[in-house]
């Protein structure tokens, strides 16, 4: 294997299980996160040469999003085989309870909403980077974030009360 | 805990440490993808597999090292007359991207049918739109694309993106591939075209909606070509949705 075979190896090795998730809580769904992920670690190996020593995690991140931003028209929904994870910490059923939650209020958002809340507050980046990312504005990240944080907000209470009555 | 610090802890709580991709199909894949950029870049008749449409944005302004870096677009796998400073496909990631190299002795567009004009200006430039030939191996049913482009006072024409499907049949019913601005000099309102009766474009983004507007096509009267105007939807902006109506507002 080439050495700079190896370096991607190692990096998409690193960098597989936050891209997974990240497309998952853009999307809702399993399948489509893995496909999202591997279609951005294809475009990231395709590009290897010129941005291995540059800022490899960012390119493939912002190669998912896009990705999955250009796909707009798909509808969010809850992975119907309700498999549980291998779990690393906590009881299981709170794990689960978590996801289910999650997925709710991430399911009460807009695909765009989704997109920035997950650039903000997965990945932590600021609002001038995700507007980057996403060829918007800041007040476009800004009024976008605060909406979806109202919906959050709207959203809890309703999904506590369902879990409560479950 | 606030429903934000709800929010990131679930987020993190809930990611699988073990997820696995298969980093030899992944390699092989990208192997193939880097080869159908080399063929493309050099020119040559490009290769179709599975996506199912295509930007390809030439030149005239692209961005140079320093640009902050937006999208990802698949390899371009049409091959259609190109114009004045051509960049044969669409990828523009990283701020080191070099800018698409300029073919000073490419023959200009040969618009299919009439130019449409969107009425807006770039300086002396107009902002229009038309369709072009292209030609995608195995792919018989797709022979055009819909280009952005300005036309000089002295009618000249320069293409700054292509849009086209690269499989199927490019006069299937519904919307078609859509053109973003890909951060030219002079930015490209988003267009695109509909196949079927519609009389109405509209457009989702922020939960607003956007009329687009409208132009048949003289070379086929259910094509329905489209953009936006660039006041009302920043040109770059992705669209949340999009919806197209026929004379009596009936959604197709």
């Amino acid at each position: 294997m080439a050495r700079g075979d190896a370096d991607f190896v190692e990096f998409a090795r690193a960098a597989s299980a936050r891209l997974v998730h990240a497309a998952f809580l853009m999307t809702g769904d399993h399948h489509q996160a893995e496909d999202a992920a591997q279609t951005a670690l294809v475009r990231t190996y395709a590009s290897w040469s010129r941005i291995h020593d540059d800022d490899a995690y960012g390119y493939a991140r912002r190669t998912l999003v896009n990705h999955l931003v250009d796909g707009w028209r798909r509808p969010m929904r809850e992975y119907p085989t309700d498999a549980v994870p291998e779990q690393r910490r906590g009881d299981v059923a709170d794990d689960v309870a978590t996801r289910r939650w999650l997925i709710t209020i991430l399911g009460a958002l807009s695909p765009r909403e989704r997109a920035i809340v997950v650039l903000r507050y997965y990945f932590d980046l600021p609002e001038a980077q995700v507007a980057r990312e996403l060829s918007v504005s800041v007040g476009t990240v800004k009024s976008t974030s605060s909406r979806a944080l109202e919906k959050l907000r709207t959203a809890a209470p309703r999904t506590a009360d369902e879990e409560a009555r479950r | 805990m606030s429903e934000l610090d709800r929010l990131r802890h679930a987020m993190r709580a809930t990611e699988r440490p073990d997820a696995v991709l298969d980093l030899t199909t992944v390699m092989r894949e990208g192997r193939r993808l880097r080869t159908r950029r080399r063929v493309a870049g050099a020119g040559a008749a490009s290769l179709a597999t599975g996506l199912a449409a295509v930007v390809v944005v030439v030149a005239v302004g692209a961005s140079g090292p320093g640009d902050p870096a937006p999208t990802e677009h698949p390899p371009p796998v049409a091959v259609a007359p190109p114009s004045v400073g051509v960049s044969p496909w669409a990828e523009k990631s990283l701020g080191s991207t070099p800018p698409p190299t300029v073919g000073r002795d490419e023959p200009p567009p040969k618009p299919l049918g009439q130019i449409v004009d969107s009425g807006v200006r770039h300086g002396a430039e107009r902002r229009v739109y038309y369709f072009v030939p292209v030609s995608v191996p195995g792919e018989p049913e797709v022979s055009i694309g819909l280009a952005a482009g300005r036309q000089a006072p002295d009618g000249s024409l320069s293409t700054d993106i292509l849009v086209n499907d690269v499989e199927g049949s490019d006069r299937s019913a519904g919307f078609h591939q859509i053109g973003y601005d890909e951060r030219f000099a002079a930015p490209v309102p988003t267009f695109g075209y509909f196949v079927g009766p519609a009389k109405r474009i509209i457009g989702t983004v922020d939960g607003r909606q956007v009329d687009a507007r409208v132009a048949p096509w003289s070379g086929d009267k259910q094509v329905l070509i489209f953009w936006f105007d660039p006041a009302r939807l920043t040109p770059g902006e992705r669209l949340d949705g999009i919806i197209a109506r026929d004379a009596s507002g009936r959604r197709l």
